[in-house]
């Protein structure tokens, strides 16, 4: 049993359907690129999957399925997100923005905020203590700036610190919704960068990537799934799935197909 | 030591500056007053270097702060107690401290939109009104009864506060308070317009709160005795106050204000946690309108009108949204001041205007703003705790 998979998912929006049976399997450590282009359906895939909008067909996830469940709930089964754009609370400080992520795992509740101060506050520092161990794998310098409001983070630091948040909840498995949105290609090279130690850090963690930029996919996922118009058009390795005739003229209309990178024969995958 | 000493300078000073402003009547001594508030201000802002110097004495000697501060707040009644007004006013600031952590908890830490202030410190008022007149039931019991109550009618308007936002939410609010005071008005055994009379005085441990107390030497007036007691219903409100904010439940209901979406895709339950800010705000706000009743012994529809729920929210604007020093400032400084000016008497809320309307524009964020949670660190870096940065905390965090 594979520790993700849909089967027929379907999400719609009055006559138009945004995702349309889309079947998909995801094995323990594993990432998956998700790509294709804008309005496929791969952002409501991600909101159906985490409950945010109301779905018809199948989610399981660790044997369980996750129909009809609320958002929370999902995210405590193990299932964290980011968000395209991001969604961040910018005034609030940046451990205050990866501590949310860990409320689930917190021992202290209102009772001890009020009556037990010890006690609730050890239960912090102990979360604190991770919050900054996570910021620290991805920006030594996120953690001496631990206490500033998020909205004066550049960019780039703002998306660590929302993949952080979604890492801080401990998920085996991580939905990264366009993580290089709005970055410069430098930028979107570091920040894959950083996924890779994340990866090195929590080999079991599962990830399903959506990403626009080809070459960003082939770096970090050796499986991968083309969207368009809401059905699943491709699945494959990377290199047959840039190979498919579908998918080329999703990507770049009829005719054009062939100025699509092709991939490097025996390029290397790193997992 | 001598930061202490200079603390308690520096209270000393600011509360001899309070009873003159609040005691001055003739021209000349109220001209005084004014210059000299106005040298204090000017001086802060004028000489940063003596002002940073003064909070570095305030931060450097916290129990020292506050242990001055509280017996200052204690000794408040002995120079008003010429003035049983000006001990009342000052009760006053203290009941809309209480009321205005509730609200705080509400619009400032959860982003719950509620103008309806008023009438949920109505329901707490007549409340005791009922409990005391109508049952016969003593007034202490009646205290806890009203807040109660405030929680109770708050959970059933939730349900459909759930549903909305934004502005929505606010339309809601705002017709729960009118059909509170239109219901008031028309009631029978709420005694419509005229309200419930004679609500009897509070009686704890045989000591009757109408009669005046005589403390060191000194008659003060019996409003005193609910001064002590508001200053130590707002010092206990603002207590939990500020330890909710810093708590995982500040920080959860921060979020959810900020970004619902994010909340729930972090795991946090919304609808639950938005009860609770709710609950807990109206239990605050329903305490404030319960001690009001029994302190003036009478409620009527028109002390739970509108216009009382917008000076609530101004209290916690112009003090600072989610601030809890904020709230306990605006307070102070909203209540007495109109009193003061009360020339101005009818044009009273556009005192208010013009004060929100300044504070939007120079200080938008209120004139205490809410700090970062530190969670009693001083160097983000303590975060690592003791050991410093470990190899993967989240297994060494199992161990233990």
């Amino acid at each position: 049993m594979s520790l993700f998979a849909t089967r027929d998912l379907t999400v719609s929006f009055g006559g138009l359907t945004a995702v349309d049976r889309v079947g998909v399997t995801l094995e323990a450590g594993e990432t998956l690129g998700l790509i294709g282009p804008n309005g496929s359906g791969k952002t409501t895939f991600f909101n159906a999957v985490t409950g945010l909008v109301p779905a018809a067909g199948e989610v399981t996830f660790r044997d369980r399925s996750l129909a009809g469940l609320e958002p929370h709930a999902i995210c405590r089964e193990g299932i964290a997100r980011t968000f395209q754009s991001s969604r961040l609370c910018l005034g609030l400080s940046v451990f205050d923005n990866v501590l949310i992520g860990m409320r689930s795992q917190a021992r202290s509740g209102l009772w001890d905020a009020l009556f037990r101060r010890g006690r609730a506050l050890a239960d912090v520092r102990r979360s604190l203590a991770q919050a900054a161990h996570l910021l620290g794998l991805f920006n030594a310098d996120l953690v001496a700036r631990g206490f500033d409001p998020v909205g004066e983070l550049p960019q780039i630091d703002r998306r660590r610190v929302e993949i952080c948040r979604a890492l801080a909840a401990r998920p085996h498995l991580l939905l990264l919704d366009e993580p290089s949105a709005g970055m410069s290609p430098e930028e979107t090279v570091e920040l894959m960068k950083d996924l890779q130690v994340v990866r090195g850090e929590m080999p079991g963690l599962s990830i399903i990537l959506i990403e626009h930029d080809m070459h960003v996919i082939e770096g970090v996922s050796r499986q991968v799934v083309a969207f368009n118009y809401g059905r699943k058009i491709a699945e494959g390795t990377f290199a047959e799935v840039a190979r498919n005739d579908e998918v080329r003229e999703a990507y770049l209309g009829r005719g054009s197909a062939s100025r699509l990178p092709t991939p490097r024969p025996g390029s290397t995958v790193q997992e | 030591m001598s930061g202490a000493i200079a603390v308690w300078a520096v209270e000393l000073g600011l509360f001899a500056l309070v009873t003159a402003a609040l005691l001055a009547e003739r021209p000349f001594a109220l001209g005084a007053t004014a210059a000299a508030i106005a040298l204090v201000v000017v001086l802060a802002r004028a000489w940063p270097r003596g002002r940073d110097a003064v909070a570095a004495a305030f931060r450097g000697n916290r129990p020292a702060a506050f242990a001055g501060g509280a017996v200052l707040a204690l000794a408040l009644p002995f120079p008003l107690r010429a003035s049983p007004y000006w001990t009342f006013i000052a009760t006053m600031a203290l009941v809309y401290v209480t009321i205005g952590h509730g609200l705080n908890l509400q619009l400032g830490t959860a982003g719950v939109i509620n103008l309806a202030g008023a009438a949920f410190a109505g329901l707490g008022g007549y409340t005791v009104g009922l409990v005391t007149v109508r049952l016969g039931l003593p007034p202490s019991l009646a205290l806890l009864a009203g807040p109660l109550v405030a929680v109770a009618v708050g959970a059933l308007l939730f349900i459909p506060i759930l549903k909305v936002r934004g502005h929505y939410l606010a339309l809601v609010t705002i017709a729960f308070g009118f059909i509170f005071t239109i219901l008031m008005n028309n009631l029978e055994f709420t005694g419509g317009p005229q309200g419930i009379k004679n609500i009897p005085a509070l009686r704890p441990f045989g000591y009757a709160f109408t009669s005046a107390p005589r403390l060191l030497g000194m008659t003060l007036p019996y409003h005193a005795n609910f001064y002590f007691a508001a200053l130590a219903m707002a010092a206990l409100v603002t207590g939990i106050a500020w330890r909710l904010h810093n708590s995982w439940v500040g920080l959860v209901l921060n979020t959810l204000r900020d970004d619902e979406i994010a909340a729930k895709c972090s795991g946090v339950p919304v609808a639950r946690y938005k009860l609770l800010a709710f609950s807990l705000g109206n239990l605050a706000i329903g305490l404030g309108g319960a001690f009001y009743a029994v302190m003036v012994g009478f409620v009527s529809p028109p002390d739970f009108d509108f216009g009382y729920s917008l000076i609530m929210l101004s209290v916690v604007i112009l003090g600072g949204l989610d601030s809890i020093p904020g709230v306990v400032l605006g307070a102070c400084l909203l209540i007495p001041l109109p009193e003061r000016f009360r020339m101005l008497h009818e044009y009273r809320l556009l005192l208010y205007g013009v004060a929100i309307i300044l504070m939007l524009l120079f200080r938008p964020r209120g004139l205490w703003p809410a700090a970062v949670r530190r969670y009693g660190l001083r160097e983000p870096a303590a975060a690592f705790g003791p050991d410093g940065p470990v190899a993967n905390p989240a297994t060494a965090g199992e161990a233990s």
